[in-house]
């Protein structure tokens, strides 16, 4: 199997460079190559400028600017010869077959044998691609369509031709799973492969019926949106944001690839009010506004919205969404409801579902990788085929029916059954044939979700799980709402250690929800806080200190996986493992000082210990004391595992592990090396520099808010941090032990739960969601 | 027959010394009510309450009011006492001077309106209906309505009444079906039929002026969809003189337990003519603005008879011989000893008048809130204010009357069957009082309103204006070498108070029917920590002046004994309240219906 050490981009666009970025972001080198400008003075200027760019990029597409010395910029005059040495070499220009076949001949002449070719086109079928060049390069030709953004999206459809080399695609495959993280959906040639050919037809279905049946476009959004698991900008959101202009092109595009007899001629009919829009530049957030708009009145801003009646901006208004509340968690509910609401959503949803069936075999080979497609590509919560399962298929063949609508061969094979189910602790789908088959996991993926379906937990209670993941390894689940550490997971915790000292080799703290978990339960704080509960919070801190303390010293390995948001109190249980095994997107950060408080949980102990270790700072006990300071007091986050490591949130010998599914077979594995002769790790006692280094740190606070910088409650706030840090007047010739600076973490913590402005810093995140800055 | 003495003495000491009172002319607006001021407010109030009210209060029970030829007969001496009573000024004490009134602080009408219903609660609901109505209106009321209603009202000239409940709706006032029609002149015809409306007719005043809840032809469903109308019983003229009869007449006068002074009718409004008060459809709220003011005067009831009830007990037991001291003969000279000797008076006693003194502390740190509120400059101070006042608002309805309803009852006991018998006064005032636990709003939803609504505002943020000055208080003084025993209670039953806020909030969350089940048990709770916390403070004020010339009458002492009291025999409660919390509502949910 061909092994992909190096890789070539060429079209240095939004997606080429995302792709590059992302290759970059697993430590692969990458050539990026664009055409020659014409008249440019440096002929490589497109690939450069698009670097420059994603490194001012937000969101940023290189999880640490050090990756983009990975990429080496070029153009396809004078650097074809990099692509020399490349394993693959993804294409990612302009959307026209002669310009893409004329680069391959190009290509062909400079790549090494055995390399792999492929396309990141979103509509030209492989074969219209492949037209006409050698079988050589056929054979070493696929599609490889990423998602936009490249590095956020974890979605890779893979289209291989007739010819196609299994090797080839399996390489290919391999690498985009376990380097850049992607799931990997294979999908036939057919226009618009999976997700967008069901995304479009979803799309133009929700625009049309809404017009139709004269809906407004918050209503549709509504509707088309968190009833059906699916991102709340609904549909008219989703145009706004990747551009009116481009659902023509897209469309036009499948419209004359598709049979007369495909559904989405159907639906597929010219809006007088889209095009118009479109002609006078309302192309969305790109151009000035889209079905929505921040438009500024007499200088006040007003959100304003496109009446679809009357085809004019209007004042955002909040609809009547009776029928959405009388069926919340309903959808079925919604669906049958007479209300013109309910109508609406069975019309579209309904279509889109039947669409969905249709699919399947024509452009996928199952189910499942429909509902992957949907759920990655365009970030449903449950795929089409899951969604039918909420309705009973027989239900929806019968609606669809009566709705005078075609029921597509799938569903009808289904009759009464549900696409997917549970057999013998095994998830399964139907297929094709009729029968139900196992879904299958690659090898080195673990999921606690299937660990479930045949598992108890062996410790549990309402804020966390312990389950045994096999091979003397227990796996520590978060289960809270938002996850949110409070004293039940606290309890567990400290029962599980226990436990898992007599019962298991090692333990792993993993959870499958979107954020590992944003920490310390904030609401219960702050009502503790308001009825002066004060003897319960410091009972609460010191027990937090003290069962990270014995997971720290267990006489076992413990190995943190997070993914997604890991802050404050979940950051610090990440500080006292042994080791952590990160998803990539994983945003670890202590920011206690945002809501006005400091790290209680020996997080300002960790980091003063990781930054104070020989060798990593020079002269002395300040440096560290400063660095971690800067990092604690502005409630800094990592935006990514990369980052986590510069700021020593993460470990330098820490793994990152790029795809989501892979994560707890990593940890698992990691966690297992660290059982052999494994040892806890010594007490360390700290020299912190005392009260000339608390007045320093008091007085760059200070001048921070001479600038405007820092308000008058981080003055405070930043005090009490410089306290913990310098060791409160400790004297520097002295060594100090945890168990002081745990001290001093508890005591400025409790002094500041009590100040007002800190409650008032909490409150407005639990209310708003957002900082207060007071 | 008990004889009302207004306690100016207890009165002052709350105003003043426990709260501060002085520093109000610190307020805007509050600039001329210093303390030279305010004692002759105070000393004229006692007078008109003791001479003219109180002897008036017999009267008014025995004879009640009558309905005759659509119109209501107020009792003897009621329209003479209320031309005294307006002439006085005392129905524009506490309103906007813009429009006649003398804007008294809010912590001294109070301790007016506590000496009204101690010497004549039935006439006291006629100038407090008007004073509702009169806040609604000055709240909510376009200009053009104010200037035309709002001066004869405040004056007294006029009344007022507030017309919400009707024969299927009281707590539930969604279900409101009073109509409103819109007219082509801006008004409106309102018809409809109101029940239970206290002081709906009378012949004290030359016109009535009834706000009224209803409902507009395009009004949403349920309690989103209620206006505020305003019904004159005579038409007004552009003169400012009286015109014709509109269509409000009074259809029949209820027989009650108690109030029987007061005029409770039912009101039928047959397309009379009324004009809209503040937003349509928006009638809940501008009731919700006067509603912390009218219940807390609810709660000054209770306090009011409580007070009236011990002053009563009090002379009896002093005069009544019974029996002989248990350790031994006190009054060797009498044929017995008066039974206030006997333990068990004693409890009754100063049961009562703990309850009297620390509901008058508490009601008065409430008014002082409502002051600030109102009139501070520091909008920091004012939300604060308002706060707390949300908080307390329910505990102090439901406790204080629920306290008040007890005290009185322990007064008729005292009396023993001369209570029980009518000539003697004291069972008038059980009954009086009962009513107080039920109007404005039942101490069910009061309770229900305390747990549902103001313990999880804002994650506990309201609490925080009540938790953190207790907390504060204790964690000052528990060490205190004089104050010290008497915080030691208070920090005890505090932290079964935290404890049970905690349980109540964590469960509420998941299920609200299990933190209803504990609602009323957790506002008496909190009402006996809140008076345990007043308790402290005023032994705090006491303690220094004990053995002083300025105690040469022994009311520092009393004080501090009424506190010690308290604190050893009332507050143990708190005991077993919080063991019925912590025990949950399963034994009452799961109790089979048919089984009742």
């Amino acid at each position: 199997m061909t092994d992909i050490r190096k890789v070539a981009v060429i079209g240095a666009g939004v997606m080429g460079a995302g792709i590059a970025a992302q290759v970059a972001n697993a430590g692969v080198p990458v050539v990026l190559l664009d055409i020659v400008r014409e008249g440019a003075a440096n002929r490589s200027i497109i690939a450069e400028t698009a670097v420059e760019k994603m490194l001012k990029a937000d969101p940023a597409p290189f999880m640490s600017k050090t990756a983009a010395r990975l990429i080496t910029t070029g153009n396809t005059e004078d650097h074809l010869a990099l692509l020399g040495d490349c394993d693959w070499i993804i294409e990612a220009v302009i959307e026209r077959p002669d310009i893409k076949q004329a680069l391959y001949q190009k290509i062909d002449t400079v790549r090494k044998a055995g390399s792999v070719v492929s396309s990141n086109t979103s509509t030209i079928p492989l074969a219209t691609l492949t037209d006409g060049l050698s079988d050589a390069f056929a054979r070493d030709f696929c599609i490889t369509h990423f998602f936009n953004p490249p590095r956020y999206m974890r979605l890779l459809e893979v289209v291989q031709g007739p010819v196609t080399r299994p090797e080839a695609v399996a390489a290919v495959s391999r690498f985009s799973d376990i380097a850049l993280g992607k799931s990997v959906v294979a999908c036939k040639d057919r226009p618009g492969f999976i997700a967008n050919r069901l995304g479009v037809f979803w799309i133009q279905c929700a625009v049309t019926e809404a017009i139709d049946q004269g809906l407004e476009v918050e209503e549709a959004d509504a509707v088309i949106g968190k009833p059906m698991g699916i991102p709340k900008t609904g549909v008219f959101g989703l145009i706004d944001l990747v551009g009116l202009d481009l659902m023509p092109h897209v469309m036009d595009s499948m419209i004359g690839l598709l049979p007369e007899s495909d559904p989405l001629h159907a639906v597929h009919r010219e809006q007088p009010l889209v095009s118009r829009m479109i002609a006078e530049g309302y192309t969305g957030r790109k151009g000035k506004g889209g079905f929505y708009r921040l438009n500024r009145v007499g200088g006040a801003k007003v959100k304003e919205a496109m009446s679809l009646t009357s085809g004019e901006y209007r004042p955002q208004i909040k609809p009547d969404l009776e029928v959405l509340t009388a069926t919340r968690g309903d959808l079925k509910g919604l669906l049958a409801s007479s209300d013109r609401l309910g109508r609406y959503a069975l019309r579209v949803l309904g279509r889109t579902l039947a669409y969905a069936a249709a699919l399947v075999p024509e452009a996928a080979l199952d189910i499942a990788a429909v509902d992957e497609a949907m759920r990655l590509g365009y970030n449903w919560k449950w795929g089409p085929f899951e969604l039918i399962d909420q309705l009973g298929a027989a239900w929806l063949a019968q609606h669809l029916a009566a709705e005078g609508l075609p029921v597509p061969a799938l569903l009808r094979l289904a009759g009464d059954r549900t696409f997917y189910r549970v057999e013998a602790g095994k998830r399964q789908y139907l297929g094709t044939d009729g029968d139900y088959h196992d879904i299958v996991r690659p090898d080195g993926v673990l999921l606690l979700a299937d660990l479930k379906l045949s598992h108890q937990p062996v410790l549990k209670n309402g804020s966390a799980s312990l389950w045994d993941i096999g091979d003397g390894v227990a796996c520590f689940e978060f289960t809270s709402k938002m996850n949110a550490l409070d004293p039940d997971t606290m309890a567990l915790l400290g029962k599980s250690l226990k436990l898992v000292a007599k019962q298991f080799k090692a333990l792993v703290v993993y959870n499958e929800g979107s954020n590992f978990s944003a920490g310390a339960n904030l609401g219960l704080a702050l009502f503790a806080a308001n009825i002066a509960a004060w003897t319960e919070i410091e009972q609460l801190v010191a027990a937090g200190q003290e069962t990270y303390r014995a997971l720290k010293y267990a006489p076992f390995p413990v190995v943190g996986a997070p993914s997604g948001l890991a802050l404050g109190g979940s950051c610090e249980v990440l500080l006292h493992c042994d080791a952590v095994q990160a998803h990539a997107e994983t945003y670890v950060g202590l920011v206690e000082c945002g809501v006005g408080l400091v790290p209680g949980w020996g997080g300002c102990k960790e980091m003063l210990t990781r930054w104070s270790a020989p060798g990593v700072l020079p002269n002395g006990p300040m440096p560290a004391v400063a660095k971690v300071f800067e990092t604690i007091s502005t409630a800094t986050v990592a935006k990514s595992a990369a980052e986590a490591k510069e700021l020593l949130f993460l470990r330098p010998s820490d793994g990152i592990t790029m795809n989501r599914y892979r994560l707890l077979a990593d940890a698992k594995a990691k966690a297992l090396e660290l059982a052999r002769d494994y040892v806890p790790p010594q007490p360390v006692e700290l020299t912190l520099p005392g009260e000339s280094a608390r007045v320093g740190l008091k007085m760059a606070a200070e001048g921070f808010h001479r600038r405007g910088i820092a308000t008058k409650h981080d003055l405070v706030v930043a005090g009490a941090l410089a306290a913990v840090l310098s060791g409160n007047g400790a004297d520097v010739t002295k060594p100090v032990k945890e168990e002081e600076v745990l001290e001093l973490e508890r005591s400025q913590f409790m002094r500041l739960v009590r100040h007002p402005a800190t409650l008032a810093r909490i409150e407005s995140v639990l209310e708003t969601g957002k900082p207060l800055r007071n | 027959m008990p004889n009302y003495q207004a306690p100016l003495r207890d009165m002052r000491f709350v105003l003043y010394e426990l709260h501060q009172g002085d520093a109000l002319a610190q307020l805007p607006g509050f600039e001329d009510f210093t303390r030279d001021l305010l004692d002759p407010v105070l000393d004229e109030a006692a007078k008109i309450c003791g001479e003219v009210l109180a002897p008036l209060n017999r009267v008014g029970d025995e004879e009640g009011c009558h309905l005759e030829n659509g119109v209501v007969r107020t009792p003897t001496g009621f329209k003479e006492a209320y031309n005294l009573f307006r002439e006085g000024g005392w129905t524009g004490i506490a309103c906007d001077p813009d429009y006649g009134g003398q804007g008294l602080p809010k912590s001294v009408n109070t301790l007016v309106e506590e000496m009204i219903c101690s010497s004549n609660l039935s006439f006291g609901m006629y100038p407090g209906l008007s004073h509702g109505a009169y806040l609604a209106l000055h709240a909510h009321g376009s200009d053009e309505l104010k200037t035309r209603y709002l001066p004869n009202m405040v004056s007294g000239e006029w009344a007022g009444t507030m017309c919400l409940t009707e024969p299927h709706c009281g707590t539930d006032l969604g279900l409101c079906r009073t109509k409103a029609v819109p007219q082509d002149d801006g008004s409106y015809k309102i018809s409809g039929t109101k029940i239970f409306i206290s002081a709906g007719d009378q012949d004290l005043t030359g016109n009535i002026i009834h706000l009224v809840l209803a409902r507009l032809p395009d009004a949403p469903k349920g309690i989103k969809g209620i206006s505020l109308f305003l019904v004159p019983k005579h038409l007004v003229k552009d003169d400012g003189g009286l015109g014709a009869a509109n269509g409000v007449t009074c259809g029949s006068i209820e027989h009650k337990m108690g109030i029987k002074g007061s005029a409770t009718c039912v009101l039928n409004f047959d397309e009379a003519t009324g004009w809209l008060v503040g937003e349509a459809h928006k009638g809940m709220r501008a009731m919700f603005t006067m509603m912390n003011t009218e219940r807390l005067a609810v709660g000054i009831q209770g306090l009011g008879l409580a007070e009236a009830s011990y002053q009563g007990a009090v002379a009896y037991a002093r005069e009544r011989l019974q029996g002989r001291s248990l350790s031994g003969t006190k009054h060797p000279d009498k044929s017995a000893d008066p039974i206030i000797v006997h333990p068990d008076i004693r409890r009754m006693l100063l049961t009562m008048r703990a309850t009297t003194e620390g509901c008058r502390a508490l009601g008065g740190w409430l008014a002082h809130a409502l002051d600030v509120e109102h009139h501070s400059g520091d909008t920091e101070a004012r939300q604060e204010a308002e706060e707390l006042v949300a908080l307390m608002t329910p505990v102090v309805k439901a406790l204080f009357t629920d306290l008040g309803f007890e005290a009185a009852n322990f007064g008729m006991q005292v009396y023993g069957g001369h209570g029980y018998i009518r000539e003697n006064g004291m069972e008038q005032f059980v009954r009086d009082a009962r009513i107080a636990q039920i109007y404005e709003g039942t101490n069910g939803i009061q309770a229900l309103d305390l747990i549902g609504r103001k313990l999880p505002a804002h994650a506990g943020r309201y609490l925080r204006r009540f938790f953190h000055p207790v907390a504060d208080l204790i964690a000052l003084k528990v060490e205190d070498e004089q104050l010290g025993v008497f915080v030691q209670p208070l920090a005890k039953a505090f932290v079964r108070l935290q404890q049970a806020t905690g349980q109540i909030a964590r469960v509420g969350l998941a299920k609200p029917e299990e933190a209803a089940a504990a609602a009323s048990d957790y506002l008496r709770l909190l009402g006996l920590v809140a008076l345990a916390y007043m308790w402290v403070r005023m032994v705090e004020v006491a303690l220094p002046k004990v053995g002083t010339a300025e105690d040469a009458d022994g009311f520092y002492r009393a004080k501090i004994g009424t506190a010690r009291f308290f604190l050893d025999r009332v507050l143990p409660q708190t005991g077993a309240l919080f063991s019925a919390i912590m025990a949950g509502g399963a034994s009452m949910m799961e109790f089979e219906e048919a089984a009742f």
